[in-house]
Parts: C-alpha cells; structure tokens; sequence
C-alpha cells in the first residue's frame, strides 16, 4: 500500500517509542489533538500521557526540558508546531543543546530530535513558511536533516532517534499529503544513515543540488531541460549536516556544472556554502561558475503571486542550468 | 524527615514577616508566623551536624579567598565571581539534600560543585560531588578538569553526580532541571533537583516557561533565588516592581519562601521545606536568599564597582557575615565555648585581610590538595579544540 509522507513520519515516531521504551515525546497540542498536523496521531493513546506530554506554549521550555529529560537517560521527540517558531526556543537549542556534548568533552550525549512542518509554497506568510536551517547549519553540534521522500523521511527519522546527537528535522509541509509521491515504505527496521546524498537523477551537463521541496522543482527543470537535449543530474542531498560532499564532487567530475537550489534567502544560506565547498574541493572540474537559485533576500510574503515571485521556481531553476550550461 | 510540613503561605504572607533586606542589611527576626511549622528542619540537626555546617562556611570562604589572592597573583585566567558573603545560601541549601538530588550552579556557586553531597565524607571517592581536584583543575584552566577546560569558570557539571552543565545564559538551567526531574518522576523516582539563579535572572522568560512547565507537571524543582540586591551593575527596583522575588511563586500556585541568606541555618529550614515538598510530589518551589554581593560583578569590575554602589551600602551589606551569625548560635547554643569561637577569626574581614589562621586546618589543607593537583595537571592537547563537536 502507498503511504504519504506524513504517515511515513508518523509510522517511525510509533516504531520508534516501541522500540524504545526510554523515549519521550514533548510538543504543542501533539497529544490529545494529536498535533496541528496529525503527525503524532495516536501516540498519547498509546504510550499515554507521561511519554506524549502536551507541552505549554513554551519552546524555550520544549527544548530545555529536552535537554534535561536526555541528560537524565531519556530520548526526545521535540515537536516545533511550525518550524518557524522555533526561534523562540533559539538559545536553548544553540547554546545549551548543541554544545552539551562538547562542552562535556563527550561525558554527555543528547538523544534530541527537533522537528517540525517546514517550507513556503503553501500561503503560509512570513511566520508560517520558513526554512531558517542555515541558523542552525553555523551552530556546530547540531545535525540537520531535510527529506523529500517518503521512506526517506521515515528511514531518516529513525536513524535520527537512535543517534545520539541533536537533530533537526526539517518536514516540508506541502509534501505531507501530496499523493504525487506516496510510495511503497520498506518493509521491516528500515533506518538511512546521515551523510549519504541520493541521485534522484542522472545526467551528464549539469548538477543540481537541492533538497526538500525544490528536489520536486528540479526533477521538473531536469525535464525542460531534457526537451532541449540538455541532461542534468539532480542531487537530493537529504542531510545537511553531515554533508556527503563525495557524492556531489563525483558529480561535478561528471558534469562540470553546479546549480545549488534551496528554499532559503541567499545571503549566508546552505546554497552558498555548498557552492563555497565545491569551490574549495572540485575548482578543477568547474567549467562555469557554480550557481545559487534560492530565495530572494526576503521574507515569504502571503499572496500567491508574491510568494512565487520570491522563491525558487521550475522557471529559475531552468534558466540557472542554462545559464551554466552556455557559459 | 519527621517535621510537620504545615500548610505552605504564599509569599505573600512571608513577606510580611520582617526579613526584607534593604540595602543589604537583612535584619531577620526569628518571630515565628503562625502558618509555620511547630518543628523546623534545623530542630532535628545534632551538634555534630550544627558542627559541620560551620566548617562548610569555612570551607566555602577560604575556596574564595584563596581565588582572589591567585587571581590578585596573576596566576588564574578568566573572570573570578566571588560568593564571598553569600555562603550561607550554598551550604545551608546544599546539606540536607540526599546525595541522589540534582543541582545547577550558576557563576557565584563555584563551590557547591565540590560541597554537593560533602556530608557523605570530604574524602570519600563515592561521594554525589565533584573532588576539590577536579574543581581546582577547572579553576585552573587545566585537562584534568571535568570539562576539560572546553568553557569557564562555573560552566562544568557531571551527570554521575548529579551536578547539571550550565552556560552563560541566565536562568537556562531551570528547564533543563525540569527535564531532570520530569524523567525521575517517570522512572518513579523521588530526587530533587535545586537551581541556583541570581535574582537579576528571574526577568529572562525562560524563568517564568521552566516553572510555569515545572508546576504543571508538579515536578521536584526548587528553584533557589540568590537575591544579593546587584544584577551586575543593576539594581533590584530596576530588576522588578516587588520587594520579594519569591513573590514570583504567587503566578505559578506554588510555595515562595524567603530566607535569610545571610543564616545559614535559615537557609537549611527554608530550602529543606521547599525541597520536602518537592519530594512528596507537591512539586516545585521558590526559596529567594536574601543576600549581599561582597564584591564587584566579577574581579574585573571590582573597583568599577564603585561607581555604583555606594561604600556605606557595601559597608552594610557586609556587616552580617553568614561565619558570625552561625558562630553566635553555635555560642548559645553552647554547641562551643568561648575560647573555641576565637579559633579562627575569618568573618568580617576581606580576602586580603585574611590569612591562613583564620581559617580551620583542615579546610586549609583541603584545598591545597586540590591547588596541587590543578598546578601539576597539563593544558588540554591543541587538538581537542576540534573534539566532541558531535558523539561519533
């Protein structure tokens, strides 16, 4: 049977607190209503109320009794009810969160996943579309994770509960329940390392890297493209912390041309540092100078014609891999 | 404990007892309130542990004094927070916890991470504290303390003793102590965890979601308020619009008591029915010390410190040192003679008044073994900059 995405992530969250008789749940309204989403539908009813606590409207709390509950033997879920609002459990995350194992000189492990509905297209406004990893991607100690697919959101979830480290786990809303790419999960304890990019395509002209929402836009420019006889690669790199930079500079020795494609404003973005370690790492294969279709330097608007206007587009996205491959 | 717990005032009621300290000069009185209980905590201490909690103060004072003449030497780096005069809040607070409970430090705590739990013996290895050794390595800046010298001065803990890390941001250890205690309450457990805060602290909003999260659940958290009347170069009037901090405890249901910070065994009756409480499931707790902050924010703002506090204050706020207090109830209490009470002379004076013969022998030699070891252990390898940013 095909399952969506959500239920992907909601199958993990129940294998997981099966398996793991340690594990907590803690989050907004993801008890009793079973959260904003559904995600965590049918967890309180069967771990109860101890394991699946309804949390105050307090990130800083959420994420801080994380870190006590996990220094005291547990694993945590912690659920962002939008990503967005996780700016408000900021310091907690970054400062308390993230350096604990260092800071610790490895006496103290966190058994820590924050995750939470993320990503614009969906006329969510400023406070309910963003994708602010790049806030977290320039904290060292935290691993960060951004799906595209079904069973890799359920196989990633499951590797990121079992981990040890902070993780954060981006969930692009919009896919939640898009049919389009409902899929056959894996059967039995399937988990996905970090650190391991996908090819979601191949092609030989051009590489996209991209993740999340855009990995969809891509595949669709890679078609364009294909109509014009140019063939491009589409990179999902699925994690962003640990980045698997061997999978993309294998790529580039293909292709010799890189477009970084993400949801996020440019300045100081994931796309840029990807752009910035390929420099770095595979100058000599680049033909063209590596490229970033991302977000304008805005927030998400609310109307439908500037949101589009702001984010990546299939069309800016095609441009890009012409302009790479014309250089 | 076989003391009546009695039905817990609000700190509306406490504060109407006369333990205010304006301008540092806490003039407790010991009327008893009606509301509280017939037998206090201190009523069952025996001499032996009157005795002890003394030596502590002593133990607690020669630790800060010898800081500040290392520091004076040049031979520490960082920034030194004395507890100089707020003593009597550590260890009236820190002696009767079971060595199980949990605490969390804060920058003038600096010596209740190796007096957690030092009624189980100053030496025994198995003791719920961090050694003297390991305190002192940290002080030092060396390899052999618990952290490795990654972050400063109080920024350590140990999750085998229950000690919990914190960072420079105030009042983010509180729901990190609610977490604690949230998980031992699952696992059915029955540990406290105390937080030590400063009262300048108390205005981040991660005070107020911590306890607000910690009533809501009745968790086991005692939240200790160190009111030493100076947020840094601030003030309390312009910290917050009350008089009493502990009547923070007022929007959350749960009991706010105020103690003389400057009484040690005030401090031990108050924090041990703040943490009775906590322990049969009530759940979480005030207890605000009122005290007075010795010196300047940190070292470096010791003499800039001036500019803000008036000498008469500091002149006051000084002159109820926590050493003589407890040293005139141990006289009435006749727990040591007169001649003993002039052994060793340390309260009243400043860290360069003192010397050694001020203090017991044993608290002298205590801490020279921790000195010892910090001195001879190594700076940590280079290369363990780059270590332990994620578990591998």
């Amino acid at each position: 049977m095909k399952k969506n995405f959500l239920t992907a992530i909601k199958e993990a969250l129940h294998e997981e607190m099966e398996h793991n008789g340690d594990m907590i749940c803690i989050g907004e309204d993801i008890g009793l209503l079973g959260g904003a989403f559904g995600v965590t539908e049918g967890l309180q009813e069967r771990y109860g109320t101890g394991r699946v606590i309804d949390a105050p409207i307090s990130e800083a709390a959420i994420v801080g009794s994380a870190v006590g509950m996990s220094l005291n033997g547990k694993t945590v879920m912690a659920e962002m009810q939008f990503i967005d609002f996780i700016s408000c459990g900021f310091d907690q995350i970054v400062n308390n969160l993230a350096t604990y194992h260092y800071r610790t000189a490895g006496d103290v492990d966190m058994g820590v996943v924050i995750r939470g509905p993320a990503g614009g297209y969906g006329g969510g406004a400023l406070y309910h579309s963003q994708m602010n990893e790049a806030w977290f991607a320039n904290s060292p100690g935290i691993k960060i994770v951004c799906p595209s697919t079904p069973s890799d959101a359920k196989g990633l979830m499951k590797y990121a509960l079992r981990d040890r480290n902070p993780v954060l786990f981006y969930e692009v809303k919009q896919l939640y329940r898009d049919n389009a790419i409902a899929e056959e999960l894996p059967e039995g304890d399937y988990v996905i390392e970090f650190g391991q990019a996908s090819i979601r395509r191949e092609g030989s002209d051009l590489t996209f890297v991209t993740y999340g929402q855009n990995v969809y836009h891509c595949l669709k420019a890679a078609d364009l493209l294909a109509e014009e006889g140019v063939k491009a690669e589409v990179i999902d790199i699925r994690t962003l912390v640990p980045l698997d930079e061997e999978t993309i500079l294998k790529s580039i020795a293909k292709t010799n041309r890189l477009v970084v494609v993400n949801e996020a404003p440019m300045t100081c973005g994931f796309a840029g540092e990807i752009v910035a370690r390929i420099a770095d790492k595979g100058f000599e294969y680049l033909d063209a100078p590596p490229l970033r279709v991302t977000r304008l330097d805005t927030p998400v608007p609310w109307a439908k014609t500037l949101e589009l206007h702001v984010l990546p587009s299939v069309e800016k996205i095609v441009a890009a891999g012409k302009r790479v491959v014309r250089f | 404990m076989r003391y009546n717990l009695g039905s817990f005032p609000n700190a509306r009621n406490l504060g109407e007892r006369n333990l205010t300290a304006k301008n540092g000069s806490a003039t407790a009185t010991r009327a008893k309130a009606s509301d509280e209980p017939d037998q206090l905590p201190r009523d069952l201490l025996t001499r032996e542990e009157y005795l002890e909690l003394f030596r502590q103060l002593y133990l607690a004072r020669y630790f800060d004094v010898r800081l500040i003449k290392e520091k004076k030497k040049g031979r520490l780096t960082g920034t030194l927070y004395s507890s100089h005069n707020q003593e009597a809040v550590l260890v009236g607070s820190l002696f009767g916890l079971r060595p199980n409970d949990w605490i969390s430090p804060i920058h003038r705590d600096m010596p209740a991470f190796f007096m957690k739990d030092l009624r189980s013996g100053w030496d025994n290895p198995d003791r719920m504290g961090m050694t003297i050794e390991e305190v002192c390595a940290q002080v030092w800046c060396k390899a052999g303390s618990p952290g490795r010298a990654r972050d400063n001065w109080s920024h350590i803990g140990k999750k085998a003793k229950h000690i919990i890390h914190s960072t420079s941001m105030l009042a983010g250890t509180i729901p990190v102590a609610a977490g604690v205690a949230y998980a031992d309450k699952l696992d059915g457990g029955d540990t406290v965890v105390v937080t030590y805060n400063g009262e300048g602290s108390t205005a981040q909003g991660v005070f107020h979601e911590a306890i607000n999260f910690a009533a809501v659940h009745k968790l086991a958290v005692v939240t200790i308020i160190e009111n030493n009347q100076w947020a840094y170069g601030t003030p309390t009037h312009l910290g917050y619009p009350l008089e009493d901090y502990a009547r923070r405890a007022d929007g959350y249901g749960i009991p706010g008591f105020i103690a003389d910070g400057q009484d040690v065994f005030d401090v031990y009756d108050k924090v041990m029915q703040a943490v009775a409480w906590g322990r049969s499931g009530k759940g979480p707790s005030i207890v605000e010390c009122k005290t007075f902050r010795a010196y300047g924010h940190g070292d470096h703002d010791d003499d800039r410190a001036a500019k803000y506090r008036p000498p008469h204050e500091v002149e006051e706020g000084r002159a109820r040192d926590p050493i003589a207090i407890a040293k005139k109830v141990l006289l009435e209490k006749g727990y040591i003679s007169e001649s003993e009470s002039t052994l060793y002379q340390a309260e009243g004076k400043s860290a360069g008044q003192t010397t050694d013969e001020d203090f017991p022998p044993e608290v002298v030699a205590y801490l020279k073994r921790g000195v010892d070891y910090a001195l001879k252990s190594p700076a940590p390898a280079a290369e363990e900059g780059e270590r332990w940013v994620f578990r591998v």
